[in-house]
Order: structure tokens, then sequence, then C-alpha cells
């Protein structure tokens, strides 16, 4: 089941290698190993990208899959460990000063100066990739206008609200204009209309020809932002495509059965496995997932079947197929159930 | 040029932020104003003699003003504690501006201040008798500031290799704090000690600026004390901030 992703993935690959020249980021093989005092560490096993000039790009995958670490490679905050990597088409070992004119990075931890206002860290910001005066200042003021920070752009940072100040992260992020702009977690701890105001910036970044990495553990924000996806589990890519393309491979519906007990799941699974309507079964503890092509036909044979077995379900429920199915499905775990989070 | 205008950009950053917080400034002042104020008068019937208030402030002022430029190193590593949970150092780290750049900035700030503080102390200590000699005074201010630039830099590095660690590099700060403040003779000189101790305090280089700002505050620019000091802190200057900028470059926070 996994192959059949995997061979999706070499094709995308070859579609991908008639543009390489314009391409904003390829990566090859890229490894990332951690010396920690238990033991070495693999962050990043295999990672090999192709983004594409004025895309938008997510990098999705559980806390701990080694995306940041690879966002860290790519924007030269990290070295290399091993293989590859080019970024707006430099060298990012051999030429990481080039890489740093033409990225924006937007941290997790954003970054600005709390005790300045808005104008001046944009100004600063400006000034540091050398940008004159005159036009740092004309910069600052455009970005304020666009990120709609204007009421505020001469109080102290310190003041802002968590989507404010977000905001102006990105602003800092991307006052050089840059050709690639990273955004490591953009979303975390934003509320949710914050979040649906974020993504319409970042959306109207891409429209205007910037490439645009993300990364994030959230399916939706990978679903609604993202043109092409790379699902990262352990430092290794699983699976990669348009969100639409990952869920049609999926297909159908997928019906969720739980159980009380693991060993009941586990007979069920047995038993629906082989049945002509499944196109795939995943079995996780107590909940079973059946991959069908016809949801309604598929439910009364499976209830069928099950009543026979004395092995009926508690629950259960059809759902259309997510990117979290699609990681479900390549990796055996659930994204959602990992990434359980409070806000 | 760039390099020049970096810094330049770094140094207005930090200036802004401190001048934002002037309760620090008043908070850094007021320790060596106590010190002039509470222990000077003790030094007046050392040994058994009893001293001038002016000869008492000749013997403790410049020890003091060693203290400030060592203690104002101290800022720039805190404060980096903070700039890299905001996620401020890894911003600036992604931009092309000059490594170094991003170390000094902030150091040449509080180099800055500890002038202004080192010149408050002596025009007050004038006011209570203290000895004014120019010559010795502007040899000492370089000496000084190459030695609030080392600790600035030492402490920068330690701060950063902390990685957003207060209490470790507090505790290292602190560790280091008394140490050296007490083998560097800053308050005494170790002259009145023991051999073992001034043994000990050739391995500390707050020792040979205290030494040398003694002399140099009397106004003897010719005393081996005074080219011993230099010759002590400027290669060390030069390795601690070669070494502060690699660590600025590599860290892996």
């Amino acid at each position: 089941m996994a192959g059949a992703i995997m061979s999706n993935l070499e094709t995308g690959q070859e579609n991908h290698g008639q543009g390489v020249r314009t391409a904003a980021i390829v990566t090859r093989d890229l490894a990332k190993t951690f010396q920690a005092r238990r033991g070495a560490v693999e962050a990043v096993r295999s990672i090999s990208l192709d983004v594409e000039r004025g895309s938008i790009v997510g990098l999705l995958g559980p806390n701990g899959a080694g995306k940041t670490t690879t966002l860290r490679m790519l924007t030269t905050l990290l070295p290399i460990g091993r293989g590859s990597a080019q970024v707006a088409g430099f060298d990012v070992g051999r030429e990481p000063h080039q890489v740093r004119t033409h990225i924006g990075y937007v941290s997790q931890l954003g970054g600005s100066d709390e005790v300045l206002t808005a104008r001046e860290n944009l100004h600063l910001q400006a000034r540091l990739y050398g940008i004159a005066p005159m036009q740092a200042a004309s910069r600052a003021q455009s970005l304020i206008n666009q990120l709609e920070l204007s009421t505020y752009a001469d109080r102290a940072v310190k003041t802002y609200s968590g989507g404010q100040r977000r905001r102006l992260d990105i602003a800092l992020g991307i006052i050089h204009q840059p050709e690639v702009l990273f955004l490591d977690e953009p979303s975390t701890g934003l509320d949710p209309q914050s979040r649906a105001n974020l993504w319409e910036h970042i959306r109207s970044l891409g429209a205007g020809g910037m490439t645009i990495v993300v990364t994030t553990h959230y399916l939706d924000e990978a679903d609604a932002l993202c043109d092409d996806v790379y699902i990262i589990d352990q430092g290794k890519i699983v699976a990669h495509g348009a969100p639409a393309v990952l869920k049609q491979q999926i297909g159908g519906t997928a019906i969720v059965l739980e159980w009380d007990t693991p060993p009941q799941a586990s007979q069920a699974c047995e038993l629906l496995r082989s049945a002509p309507f499944v196109r795939e079964a995943v079995l996780n503890e107590t909940l079973l997932r059946l991959y069908v092509d016809n949801g309604s036909e598929a439910l009364s044979a499976l209830l069928h079947r099950l009543e026979q077995a004395a092995l009926a379900a508690h629950s259960l429920r059809l759902s259309q197929p997510s990117l979290d199915d699609v990681f479900l499905r390549t990796t055996g775990r659930s994204l959602r159930e990992e990434t359980v989070e409070v806000h | 040029m760039r390099t020049f205008e970096e810094i330049g950009l770094l140094f207005g950053r930090y200036a802004r932020q401190v001048l934002r917080n002037p309760i620090w400034l008043f908070a850094s002042l007021i320790t060596p104003i106590l010190y002039l104020a509470l222990f000077t008068p003790l030094l007046r019937h050392l040994g058994g003699q009893t001293l001038s208030a002016g000869a008492a402030l000749d013997l403790f002022l410049p020890g003091i003003l060693a203290l400030v430029a060592f203690g104002s190193g101290v800022g720039p590593g805190f404060s980096l504690i903070f700039d890299v949970k905001a996620g401020v150092v890894e911003r600036l780290r992604v931009t092309p501006a000059n490594r170094f750049a991003i170390l000094i900035g902030p150091i040449l700030v509080t180099m800055v201040m500890m002038m202004i503080f080192d010149g408050i102390l002596l025009v007050v200590g004038a006011l209570f008798g203290f000895h004014i000699h120019p010559a010795g005074l502007g040899l000492l201010g370089v000496l000084l500031a190459l030695l609030e630039v080392t600790t600035a830099a030492f402490f920068s590095a330690t701060s950063l290799r902390a990685k957003g660690d207060i209490n470790g590099f507090a505790a290292i700060a602190n560790g280091l704090n008394l140490p050296v403040l007490l083998l560097g003779g800053v308050l005494l000189p170790l002259s009145l000690g023991p051999v073992w101790l001034q043994d000990l305090g050739h391995a500390d280089p707050l020792y040979y600026v205290a030494s040398a700002a003694r002399v140099l505050a009397s106004g003897n620019l010719s005393s081996n004390l005074v080219w011993q000091a230099f010759l002590v802190l400027v290669p060390l200057c030069a390795v601690v901030l070669v070494w502060a900028t690699r660590v600025l470059w590599q860290i892996i926070m």
C-alpha cells in the first residue's frame, strides 16, 4: 500500500525534473544526526524536495518528525549533515551568504524585538538586508498596510496580541522581498479567526509569486494552504503530492469502527480485510479504518458480516479521506491522535 | 564599510532597548556608588595609619572603575538569553548581516555605558578629594574598554552556549563573578595579602587591569604594570572575540 504512494512520488519527481533549473528548492537525501549524550539522534534521515518557484509547499508531520531541523538546514542556521540542498539556485553549504539574501525565515518563536515598535523592527530588518533608509521606511509602511498593522505600528511589540505579532513576524520575513519564504508552524497558538486571517495573507503572498514553505502539524492548514504537501515522519518523506491527489489515492470513503478491546478489533480486521469491498484496512488499537469505494453499499455488507461473527462494533462513523488518512496509511499511526494539543 | 554600517544598526537597536529600560541604568550605577560611599571610609584607618579621604579614594576608586568595566560586561550575556528565547538571535542570524557585527553591536553599547559610569564616578570622586591625572586616566580608559569588551564577549558566548537557559547562565556568571573580583584585587590591592594570593591573582586578567589602574590613576604611565596589563589584555580580547564570533556562527539552538 505504501508502494502505491511511493511510486507516485517517483513519477512526481520526474515531472519536476524538466523544471529543475527554475526550482526554488532542490534537496537530495538531506540528513542530520545530532550527537546527544545518550547516543546519536537521527533527526532527519532522508529528505528530497523539489519545490517549484511560486508554489506554496507544506511539510506536514507530527512533532519531532524532523520538519524544523530540515528548515533550519535550508535557512543556513544549521550545518547540513549529509546530502545536498539548493535554495533559490544557491548551494546552502557553500554559499550561505547568497542563500541568506534570497530567503526569509519566520521561526516558531517569531523573533521581533518586544521593546521596539513594529515600525522600528521593520526598519532595522530592512537596513540589515542592505536597503537604504528611505526605501526601508517606505517598505515598512507598505507592509504595515498590507498586513493590517497600521493601528499599532508605533506601539511596542510587547503590547500586541498573538495574531498581530505573527503578522509582524511575517512582515519581518518578507521586507527584503525574498524569493523563498520559510514559515515554521505559522499558526501555532492562534485563535481560529487569526489563523484564517493569517492564511489569507500567506495565500496572497503566494499569489504574488513568492515561493513559500510551511511546516505544520495541522492537517487543515496543509490542506487549505498548500499546492503541494510532503508528509514527513521520523525524518523521512512518506508521501508527496497535491493534497487533492493524495486524498484521491486513498479513494472513496473511510469507515471508522471502534470496539471495546484490541483483540475484538483485530479479529474484525482479519475478518474484513479480505472482503471484496474493502480496498484497505488499517488497525490501530481498538480502532479499525476501512477504505472503501462505495460507503453505503459497503456499510450494509460489513455490518452483516460483523453480526454473523458476533463482533458488532460499539461505534461507527463514515468520513471523507483527509490528509490524516494518507498519513495513517503510510505510517499506521494517526497524525491527529499524536498531536493532541491544548490551545 | 558594510560591516561598520551593520555594527551601527545593531548598536542602535541595543541602545534603544537600554534607554527604554532606564531602571537598569540606575541599578548598574548604584552598586559602584554604594561601594564608594560605604566602603571607602573603612580604608581610611587601614593598617593602623589614617588616610585622608582623597588618599583613600586614590587607592580605592581605580579598582572600582575596573569593577564597573567587568560588571557591565555581564549585561550583553543576560540580554542575549532573552533574545535567544524570543527568536531574535535566530532572526538576525538568518539575515546576511556580518556575524561579528551581531556580536559586537550590543557590546559597544555596554562599553559606552561603562565609560559614562566611570566618568560619573570620577567626577563624584574628585568632589571628595580624588586626584585627577588626565593622561593616566586617558590610557586607563583604553585599558578598561579592552577589559569590558573582553568580558562582554566572553559572557555573550557563554550565554549563547547556555541556549536560553537563564539559570545555567546565571550560575556561571555568578560563580565566576566573586572569585574574579576578589583575585583581581579590585576592592583591596592583593599586595596587602600573602604571596600565594598574589600568585593566584596572576591567573586573573582583572588583576592586571586593577594593578595598572592604580598606577595609571596616580599619573604614572611608565610603570611595568601598565605594559604588562596591555600585554595580557590585547591578545586576550582578540582571542575571546574570535571565539565568541565562532560560537555565534556555529551554535545549534
